[in-house]
């Protein structure tokens, strides 16, 4: 066994000794060439996720650097405890896409959708290759808190044939919400509508309570053209330092660099994002085509990144009324550290909510509102193992105080964290997380099991009604 | 110059892939296009103004008629080429249509 570890640290340690941006060059560009990308796509990918690496880690450094001495006042200032700079996705999907362990999971994923389509479990073949980041994300996070690869990659295993489970259950309901025929293949396996089951649970509420309120539906397109450039990225950095800068009591030119440092740090956040989706894609591209000679044309549903749904007005309507709603909380709600920034619009948490409710606006806001507190706590959960992550990228400058740490307020998932830290915690021993572990995750699967059902009665309805229009 | 605007929840992502499938492949045909990526909710009236086309993923309520011609490329994400090839046949039918050919 120690000849195995030692011939393993041979080869793999002056690997990392490299750093995450060249270790991770040349492992992706590897893991692209063995899944038949040509090399200089495979190369071109590798190195393009090398330079995001680096970029990603540059701009966390301005920002949080811009931000330390304004933070620390504001802290002083006014009493609140909100140390966490909320980055936002894309500093995290960097981050998470800097381990090698996140490769792992995504191959171990790639074998468990084959094996769930060929024993006729799914439908879907998931192409979204790029958002595995998310349950990487739980995977790291596990691991973090104390859980080893095996149990780790268990845990991924069973979120993620959930994930999958629920892209089927969804595609009759995407289909509705996009006017789309029954050819249509869209559906996805992505991360946030994992929510699904606890907001159905507070939609089958409002239909007992609320019913009524469901009358005072709005236009949700007319108030988005309404709002236009004022919920912006850059509009929302303005907004962000101004609102630190009062608080903390800087000078006028200090606001405004605030407001500019991080109006450019969240428009730059979104152009490196799409360099390393770009780095990925030569791999998805070969993973697909993998997948699709071992499924011998086999037709089925196609596992998309949410956007396609992202057409749908009431998305954007339900972000921008939750944003100052998200704020509001941040400040108040008990065990929160994280001051809402980067990821105050919450494309990770209406997309659930329109699916669930399909399209009622009221109802989105409303039971968004109330679940705003569980992404606020799943991003201060996971603060101190991004923040660690980041440091060994390199991204925190050394001047930095040593109680500076970065998150996301609305990453998709949050339920999916919070079991991360009880199956991590279980996994060192700790007979009281084993026995919280073990109730979380009988709970997690029974509330799934009981939203399946739900999904499958919806899915009955439209298959009835299809069949009712056909016969006419 | 022909000019498309892709458009996707984070602008990022299912966009980018929109916009580099069109590029490349209108390239290979032969036109010379130019494709921008951008978040759905950042699109206004005067945005579009700009461009000859509008790719969404999929049908996209903007609040407004958009003036320029609209094609779907959600199949271009699908990535096997003979779902994405109705899509790159359409938009080079946009492009022969406007006069930029």
């Amino acid at each position: 066994m120690s000849g195995i570890i030692s011939f393993a640290n041979a080869i793999f340690k002056p690997l990392i000794d490299l750093g995450a941006a060249p270790m991770m060059l040349i492992v992706l560009t590897i893991i692209a060439l063995i899944f038949r990308v040509k090399f200089s796509k495979a190369l071109e990918g590798g190195i393009k996720l090398a330079i995001a690496l680096t970029a990603i880690s540059a701009v966390i450094g301005l920002l949080t650097t811009a931000f330390q001495d304004a933070l620390n006042a504001f802290v002083k200032s006014t009493g609140i405890q909100l140390s966490v700079t909320d980055l936002g996705w894309a500093p995290l999907a960097t981050i998470t896409w800097g381990s090698p362990y996140t490769l792992f999971f995504l191959l171990v994923m790639v074998i468990v959708n084959i094996v769930m389509i060929v024993l006729n479990k799914t439908n879907t073949l998931d192409v979204d290759i790029f958002d595995i980041w998310h349950l990487a994300f739980v995977g790291l996070l596990a691991m973090f808190f104390g859980a080893n690869l095996l149990i780790t990659t268990i845990l991924v295993i069973f979120i993620g044939v959930l994930k999958i489970i629920n892209s089927d259950l969804m595609k009759p309901t995407f289909n509705d919400l996009l006017h789309a025929p029954a050819s249509n293949p869209m559906t996805t396996t992505h991360m946030n509508y994992m929510m699904n089951p606890i907001i159905m649970v507070f939609d089958k509420l409002f239909d007992v309570i609320f019913p009524w309120l469901d009358k005072f539906d709005f236009d949700a397109a007319a108030l988005n053209k309404k709002i236009g450039f004022w919920g912006s990225k850059f509009a929302i950095g303005i907004y962000l330092g101004i609102f630190i800068g009062l608080l903390s009591h800087q000078g006028v030119k200090e606001i405004f660099t605030l407001s500019f440092t991080a109006a450019f740090c969240l428009e730059l956040f979104s152009l490196i994002g799409s360099w390393f989706i770009a780095a990925v894609e030569p791999l998805s591209q070969g993973i697909t085509d993998f997948a699709n000679k071992r499924l011998k044309g086999r037709t089925m549903n196609v596992g998309l990144d949410w956007p396609f749904i992202a057409g749908r007005a009431e998305i954007w309507a339900a972000a921008n009324v939750l944003a100052p709603i998200m704020l509001l909380e941040a400040l108040v709600l008990p065990g929160n550290k994280i001051l809402p920034l980067g990821g105050i619009i919450a494309m990770g948490v209406t997309p659930a909510l329109l699916v669930v409710t399909r399209g009622k606006i009221i109802r989105m806001i409303v039971i968004g509102a109330i679940e705003l507190p569980l992404f606020l706590w799943a991003g201060t959960l996971s603060a101190p193992m991004v923040t660690e992550t980041a440091k060994k990228l390199g991204a925190f400058p050394k001047g930095l105080a040593s109680g500076t740490m970065i998150s996301h307020s609305t990453m998709e998932g949050p339920i999916e964290k919070f079991l991360a830290y009880l199956v991590g915690n279980a996994s060192t021993g700790q007979i009281k997380f084993i026995l919280y572990a073990a109730l979380a995750l009988v709970a997690y699967l029974l509330i799934f099991i009981w939203y399946a059902q739900q999904m499958k009665k919806r899915n009955k309805v439209y298959a009835d009604e299809a069949a009712a229009k056909a016969a006419k | 110059m022909f000019k498309i605007l892709a458009a996707c929840g984070a602008g990022v992502n299912s966009s980018h892939q929109i916009k580099d499938a069109l590029e490349t492949e209108m390239g290979n045909r032969g036109y010379d296009v130019q494709a921008d990526a951008v978040m759905v909710k950042d699109i206004t009236e005067d945005m579009l103004d700009n461009y000859d086309l509008f790719t969404p993923i999929a049908a996209t309520d903007l609040g407004f008629e958009p003036k320029i011609p609209v094609i779907d490329a959600g199949p271009i994400l699908y990535r096997m080429p003979a779902l994405a090839a109705p899509v790159y046949d359409q938009v080079e039918q946009a492009i022969k249509d406007s006069g930029k050919a």
